[in-house]
């Protein structure tokens, strides 16, 4: 991401945080908790059950990070334990793990992110109009609990993270990049 | 008998998943040719002939709504079905698609029955509108 826009974005977080919340969404966390068993299974050969969140793990989880703009704004961060992210991969590509390459498991982490972020706002706000950038793999962060959806899963091969916020939509608001 | 498909997605393991449901869904799959773009896609059908599309909406370059306009305003290319394939679900995308011409959409995700079922009945309309 160009270091402008992610600048702007850093201003964005900080000038309307707490504005908009997503905990505060009724159909928010059991669209989360579907969305991801429905994902996980359908297009991943694999489960999600809602789990315990000890994070440590995440200090070493392969993460990424999509945003999202329209008539919602926000982000959403996803990772997949160390243990789990080359079975979730060769899995959804019919591979075996030791024939992964470290490409094919980024670009598998970003299509997981992508195919959960829009499954879940299309449930939460079908009559919405988003567009999604496109995932970034980042490191995991830590997000203040006011006014972010956060779940841990266990899944077949190890953990899984999400976390969703909303960030208000300012006038001065940038479209995404594609 | 095979069908030829052409899949357009930016995202080469996305490519590679639908490539593989295909196969997996029972469809009868002869060829399946990629495109990471609108403007690949319209170099591949310049130069094969293709049964079905299955197209994405957000990519570089030109994008899947792009691709639809450019298929639908040419007297050729507007007779092969096209499908979309999109992590965007909203009511708004969808019926925006099907008016620029698209006569399916698929949001993911998607299991390869749905898949296959989806196919099957986008050409089936097609050999029907031409018998």
């Amino acid at each position: 991401m160009p270091p402008e826009l992610e600048q702007h974005w850093k201003l964005e977080r900080q000038a309307n945080l707490g504005q908009a919340t997503l905990d505060q969404e009724p159909a928010a966390v059991q669209t989360m908790q579907e969305a991801a068993a429905q994902v996980l299974e359908t297009m991943f050969f694999s489960e999600a059950e809602v789990a315990a969140c000890e994070h440590a793990w995440l200090a070493s989880a392969p993460c990424a990070m999509i945003r999202f703009e329209g008539s919602h704004c926000g982000e959403m961060q996803l990772a997949l334990s160390a243990e789990s992210a080359d079975p979730i991969a060769a899995s959804f590509l019919g591979l075996e793990p030791m024939e992964l390459t470290d490409a094919q498991r980024g670009q598998v982490i970003q299509e997981l992110s992508n195919i959960l972020c829009g499954a879940m706002l299309s449930h939460l706000w079908p009559e919405s109009e988003l567009a999604l950038a496109s995932p970034e793999l980042t490191a995991w962060q830590e997000w203040p609990d006011e006014g972010a959806l956060h779940r841990c899963f266990l899944i077949s091969e190890g953990m899984l993270a999400i976390s969703v916020r909303l960030i208000s939509k300012s006038p001065t608001a940038r479209p995404v990049e594609e | 008998m095979a069908y030829r498909v052409l899949v357009v997605d930016d995202s080469p393991v996305m490519r590679s998943f639908i490539r593989r449901v295909m196969t997996l869904s029972g469809f009868d799959l002869g060829e399946c040719l990629e495109a990471g773009n609108g403007e690949e896609a319209l170099a591949q059908l310049n130069a094969h002939r293709v049964d079905v599309i299955l197209t994405d909406i957000n990519m570089p370059k030109m994008n899947g709504e792009e691709l639809m306009r450019r298929l639908c305003a040419d007297g050729i290319l507007k007779t092969t079905p096209a499908v979309v394939i999109s992590t965007d679900a909203t009511n708004e995308r969808i019926l925006r698609m099907i008016s620029l011409g698209a006569e399916g959409y698929m949001s993911k995700p998607f299991t390869p029955e749905a898949l296959r079922e989806e196919l099957e009945r986008v050409i089936g309309d097609r050999d029907a509108s031409r018998a």
